[in-house]
């Protein structure tokens, strides 16, 4: 079997092409031109293709041979339209490409951030809401490119038949990545802790891999949808707490009800800044719920279907991210 | 008064915001390559069809005005397009890639009797308007030389600099900063008029993939003499205009809302540093509050002027009355801004080239 891997070089997807190596898969990982391969450390066996789906002629060749698309590849950062442009016009001409070809089987990594925050009451999960229009264009620009590439590659899959598994990761973190939106707001060494007994919706990279690379493999998960979430989530204060430990650092938490900041950036919005969505994220009542509401999260469906259970435990991880690279490398 | 969008991206957007709130126009329709972009931009500002074709718009829709908010490389066809369609054009800035291109539309619309408006939205915001209307007044007395100089940092690697995957003005020539040569142009036109030389400096800084990140040039014009810079390296960002008169100099950042202005004034002559001072501290407070506020409390932004621009080009035709940016005013812009280009790309390998004692075409 082979994978094509977009965003292959992302944080997620340089732990997805070592899963899917890992399962006997072989891997066609595409990259964007000026990426550097040698931080990566893939075995020659990985083919690597270099091409921005922004502007890439011929992407049809990426596809040759190639039985499932394991599509990754989104901007994160940026503004509002450059974010559109790369993860929702690239996917266009990506799936554009693949309708040529003989691939029918697609993996699209989503996101949490699809969901309607707002009207969310409970437990997270596959079957809540997903954000209306028009309250999505008061979301941010990320939230505003993955529901559309999640709309773009449900229609492109129903149009041509093929093969569709949507996974939603809440929160991926990992090495050099463990600060989360969730945290709250850090000033200088204080953070503010909004509603610190909240659970976050989190999955370390490495099983969040674990888990596309199965997906991409398993016929089970055809036609579902999953969220990704190590279980129900830590707590936000004990997780901060341990992001300070592993990072060696003294920070000073405060804590903050959420339904008091809630109620005062409602307040605030409606009022004092009459509404305008280019105030800074946490200061957007819908933007702040995205991030913060207390919720409850659970990965029951992926259980039952797949069988999935997260590979690696709380303290593994921890490990595996604050640990420095030596005795990580050799473990 | 029906119009029609070809082009989905950022600055179609802030088209789109001016629009809903001036009275009489219907937005129509949208176009766009990409259909995600197009059905995006419909959806989100209500605007009732949307296209992948220009033409299939064009036709069908039949519009009064289009706007054309694509990348520059595109506008002289788009624009052609439009025009033979019997439809005014609003065109972004750069409003072509070559003046050639834009000489031929200028014909088009002139035989037509329709309008071709370049997008010089920073003639429109507040500061400039202040500075138009003491020259008018008499108060600035007057204008002996302009300078405008725009630092802005482009070098970072998902904009102009993308390394992998080239920016449509990348295609100029001049790259990346030949697309905000119309701003420095316009404001330089406004304020001294047509030009009659230019010498111009174009080096590179940064190890990026534009051919060029700094810029600066003298102009010798009708009423005067005007100094255009841009910067890639020099921060903060800023946008500013100086206007120097006979009897006051004017100051403004045209990215926030900070306008300044010394004058003589009667009085001690030893006491006008000192009153000007104190004249000049109560407007930059005063204009940081009202640049906080402007962030807090949304609103256009430093594209304030696009929409008062945007206002009386439709006031304008829907009266009969004379546009605020004229068919001349374009070309003569334009002819500077050609001017102001490089003979040709610089080669990575010489970073630094010089045009001086080049004569700019005459009008």
């Amino acid at each position: 079997m082979k994978a094509l891997v977009t965003g292959a070089a992302g944080f997620l997807g340089r732990h997805l092409v070592s899963a899917l190596l890992d399962r006997g898969v072989e891997v066609r990982a595409l990259v964007r031109p000026a990426t550097r391969l040698e931080p990566l450390g893939w075995p020659a066996s990985v083919e690597v293709v270099r091409a921005d789906l922004r502007s890439a002629r011929d992407l049809d060749q990426a596809f040759d041979g190639v039985d499932v698309l394991v599509h990754l590849a989104a901007a994160v950062s940026g503004g509002e339209d450059a974010q559109f442009a790369a993860t929702v016009v690239g996917t266009e001409r990506l799936l554009e490409a693949m309708a040529r070809t003989g691939c029918k089987r697609v993996v699209l990594a989503s996101s949490f951030s699809v969901y309607d925050w707002s009207a969310i009451e409970g437990t997270l999960d596959e079957d809540s809401p997903i954000e209306p229009v028009p309250d999505l264009y008061e979301r941010d620009g990320y939230s505003i490119a993955k529901s559309w590439q999640e709309r773009v590659v449900r229609r492109e899959c129903e149009a041509h038949g093929w093969d569709l598994t949507v996974l939603r990761p809440g929160f991926i973190w990992g090495r050099d990545h463990a600060e989360l939106a969730a945290l709250g707001l850090q000033i200088s060494r204080l953070h503010l802790v909004i509603g610190p007994l909240t659970h976050v919706p989190m999955t370390h990279v490495e099983n969040c891999a674990d888990l596309f690379a199965l997906a991409a493999v398993d016929p089970r998960a055809r036609g579902q949808t999953f969220n990704v979430v190590d279980g129900e989530g830590e707590r936000i204060w004990s997780f901060l707490g341990e992001v300070l430990r592993g990072k060696g650092q003294r920070g000073l938490r405060l804590p903050v009800p959420y339904g008091l900041a809630h109620r005062a950036v409602q307040l605030a919005f409606a009022t004092v800044f009459r509404r305008n969505l280019k105030l800074p994220q946490i200061l957007i009542p819908v933007r702040f719920e995205s991030r913060l509401k207390p919720l409850r999260y659970t990965n029951r469906r992926v259980r039952e279907v797949l069988g999935w259970s997260p590979p690696l435990d709380l303290r593994e991880c921890l490990r595996r991210t604050f640990e420095p690279e030596g005795p990580r490398a050799a473990a | 008064m029906k119009a029609v969008l070809i082009g989905a991206g950022q600055i179609a957007r802030q088209h789109l915001t001016c629009l809903e709130g001036i009275a009489g126009v219907e937005v129509a329709g949208i176009c766009d390559l990409a259909p995600s972009v197009a059905e995006c931009a419909a959806e989100r500002h209500r605007v009732p069809r949307w296209f992948t074709d220009h033409r299939t718009m064009l036709a069908e829709v039949r519009p009064a005005v289009v706007h054309v908010t694509t990348p520059p490389g595109s506008h002289f066809r788009l624009a052609m397009d439009a025009l033979e369609a019997g439809a005014h054009v609003i065109l972004e800035k750069p409003a072509t890639a070559t003046l050639a291109e834009l000489e031929q539309l200028g014909r088009r619309a002139e035989q037509s009797g329709l309008a071709l408006v370049e997008d010089y939205n920073y003639l429109f915001n507040r500061a400039p308007q202040q500075m138009l209307h003491r020259i008018d007044t008499g108060e600035l007395g007057t204008v002996v030389h302009v300078e405008v100089s725009l630092c802005l940092d482009i070098l970072g690697p998902s904009g102009f600099a993308d390394p992998n995957a080239p920016h449509p003005a990348l295609g100029l020539r001049g790259g990346a900063i030949a697309d905000f040569l119309p701003h420095l142009a316009s404001l330089a036109h406004l304020f001294v008029g047509r030009h009659r030389a230019v010498r111009t400096l174009w080096t590179k800084r940064s190890n990026t993939v534009l051919p060029s990140d700094e810029f600066r040039a003298v102009v010798d014009a009708e009423r005067g003499t005007a100094s255009l810079s841009f910067s890639s390296a020099s921060q903060p960002d800023a946008f500013w205009l100086r206007v120097y008169g006979t009897r006051m100099q004017a100051s403004a950042n045209l990215f926030e809302t900070r306008v300044t202005f010394d004058g003589l004034r009667p009085g001690p002559k030893p006491l006008r540093p000192f009153i000007n001072g104190i004249q000049e501290g109560r407007d930059v407070a005063r204009a940081a509050v009202g640049t906080l506020m402007r962030k807090f409390t949304g609103g256009p932004g430093s594209y304030e002027g696009l929409f008062e621009l945007l206002t009386r080009v439709y006031r304008a035709l829907q009266s009969g009355a004379e546009l605020p940016v004229t068919r001349t005013q374009v070309l003569e812009v334009n002819r500077m801004v050609e001017a102001l280009k490089p003979l040709e790309e610089a080669p990575a390998a010489q970073p630094l080239r010089l045009a001086g004692g080049r004569d700019g075409s005459r009008p």
